[in-house]
């Protein structure tokens, strides 16, 4: 009973300091946003600001179009996930519940395709959207990623779950494929669903290559990208980058601690083989 | 009937962007496409510049050296948290939420903050070195100043995910097993090597797999890190395969033909790769379960 004791006590020494050095680059943006420049400067560096001041924050507004980024953000992460979900959803579908002739072979196609990296096809990508005339759009953004065939496969493993009574019992009743799909195939399948729209969010959200690539001006860019260009040329404020870090991550902080459980499984499944 | 109409969207668009995608790479990897005027034809010289391309060959080693320093080191950090998660304590669900934080954070965010953190004459790092008594580092103004902040990054954007999966790996190993191995007077440490770890190897080499891949299509972290103002920082230090290629047909002069090329050797690597790890597997889940 003792050593169990003392074992407990050292976990908890040492998740306390692992979780205090995780957080420690949060900590240190968010201290640093809330000081001036000049107290960046200083050596050896404060950790605390005092007196803690918003210039950092109100000097963002100044340098880049924070609201803009946000709400393309946003717009975009939606998009991404409503494209996302309808393309792979019908296609699950069909593969999974219709069973379509060449399902195999299609289901094929798509577990190479899932390791063919996308990054290779930044520049034909560009092309294609170029010749659409859709460059500098929020849609060049996501349209690419929506056709995603880890997002098919993931649907097809939950759909193959639905039980096939519901599916016959509601064919009998001559519903059609499409209203079985939206009030029985993603009710039953919806943990999956909700994955899917997690991971793609969260995908969007982190993207900074196709981003860079595809929209030149600020306006159309989304936060990650953006942020990227607050890095002066001579001279950075780390002030003012820090807290239009501290700013940017957190929507994303706040909404992955509200659906904390949720995000977690669906971690677990971008593992699922 | 219904069905194919159904799978539309998804054949359509893989079509477009994955199987025309990849044919036009390919058309374009034998062309001299510059940022203007029509594509020439130019037969093999894109693949033979390849071949005395010191840039690639610079971008090639970084992308290795990354991945060989940080791949092992997400490994080992996601393996020690997972085993951490299995005890009971106080506070547990915030220990997890605080493991997820970096998965969730905007990665810009978080390399500008390192930046900040390692930058030279006000930095965090350095400062500490200092109350130390060592001397303070110039990271950004050498290799291996870089590789340590970009291998740091690496590790820090991307246990997450790893945790996660070994966590649950654990949790399907039978507790009987561990309380016989207890009986039998295996302590904590003999326990992990001897039940744990062979039984883990289809998570860790899941893991494994998709870390490495990961690793090798970095570009971010350098891409923020590195500013572009200091190109000969980048050109001779942070350059991977990803960002050497998104540099060649966007940045420079727009050599895209070239870039297509660099891109097929990025393709081939990352297979490679995929085969040599999923081959040691397949011998390595085979060895377990004979022995």
């Amino acid at each position: 009973m003792h050593a169990q004791n003392q074992a407990g006590w050292r976990i908890y020494a040492i998740t306390t300091i692992v979780g205090l050095l995780i957080l420690a680059p949060f900590a240190w943006m968010v201290a640093t946003g809330l000081m001036t420049t000049g107290q960046t400067l200083m050596v050896p560096p404060r950790l605390i600001p005092s007196p803690p001041t918003l210039d950092g924050v109100i000097e963002v507004f100044n340098r880049i179009p924070f609201a803009t980024l946000l709400f393309n953000t946003i717009v975009v992460s939606a998009g991404r996930a409503i494209g996302t979900l309808i393309v792979c959803a019908t296609a699950a579908y069909a593969l999974a519940i219709i069973k379509v002739p060449g399902t195999s072979a299609i289901l094929v196609g798509i577990l190479a395709l899932i390791m063919v990296p996308g990054d290779i096809f930044i520049v034909p990508n560009f092309a294609i959207i170029a010749s659409f005339r859709m460059t500098d759009t929020l849609v060049a953004l996501f349209l690419p990623s929506v056709f995603d065939v880890f997002g098919v496969f993931l649907l097809y493993q939950f759909f193959r779950g639905v039980p096939r009574e519901l599916i016959e019992a509601a064919r009998l009743d001559g519903a059609s494929h499409l209203r079985i799909l939206a009030t029985i195939v993603v009710p039953v399948a919806r943990s999956g669903i909700v994955s899917l729209a997690i991971l793609s969010v969260l995908s969007e959200w982190k993207d900074l290559l196709w981003p860079l690539v595809v929209n030149r001006s600020i306006d159309k860019l989304t936060l990650g990208p953006g942020l990227a260009l607050l890095r002066g040329v001579y001279t950075t404020d780390w002030n003012v980058v820090m807290a239009a870090g501290a700013m940017a991550a957190l929507p994303m902080v706040v909404i992955f601690l509200v659906l904390q459980k949720q995000f977690i499984t669906s971690f677990a499944r971008s593992g699922l083989k | 009937m219904i069905g194919y109409l159904l799978l539309a969207p998804l054949l359509v668009g893989l079509l477009v962007f994955r199987a025309y995608g990849f044919g036009y790479n390919i058309w374009l990897s034998f062309m001299n496409a510059g940022a203007f005027g029509a594509p020439k034809f130019a037969g093999l010289a894109n693949y033979q510049d390849l071949l005395g391309d010191n840039q690639l060959r610079v971008a090639i080693l970084n992308t290795f050296k990354f991945a060989i320093i940080a791949v092992p080191g997400v490994i080992v950090v996601s393996l020690a948290l997972a085993t951490l998660m299995q005890y009971r304590f106080r506070g547990q669900s915030v220990f997890r939420a605080i493991v997820f934080l970096p998965a969730v954070c905007l990665p810009t965010a978080a390399i500008l903050v390192f930046g900040w953190m390692f930058q030279t004459q006000y930095g965090l790092v350095n400062s500490a070195l200092q109350v130390m008594g060592a001397s303070p580092v110039s990271w950004f103004g050498s290799a291996s100043g870089v590789t340590v902040v970009v291998s740091l990054l690496v590790v820090y954007l991307s246990f997450s995910v790893p945790t996660i999966i070994l966590y649950a790996g654990m949790q399907d190993i039978s507790p009987d097993l561990y309380e016989a191995a207890t009986l039998d007077g295996a302590g904590p440490v003999r326990q992990f090597f001897s039940i744990t770890l062979p039984l883990l190897t289809p998570s860790l080499f899941f893991v494994i797999i998709t870390t490495t891949i990961s690793a090798l299509k970095l570009f971010d972290v350098v891409y923020v890190l590195l500013p572009p103002v200091d190109h000969s920082v980048s050109l001779n230090y942070g350059f991977t395969l990803v960002y050497y290629y998104f540099y060649l047909a966007f940045l420079e002069t727009g050599q895209r033909g070239y870039a297509a090329a660099v891109s097929l050797v990025l393709l081939l690597i990352i297979l490679a790769v995929s085969i040599v790890l999923m081959r040691l597997q397949r011998r390595f889940v085979h060895y377990g379960e004979n022995g």
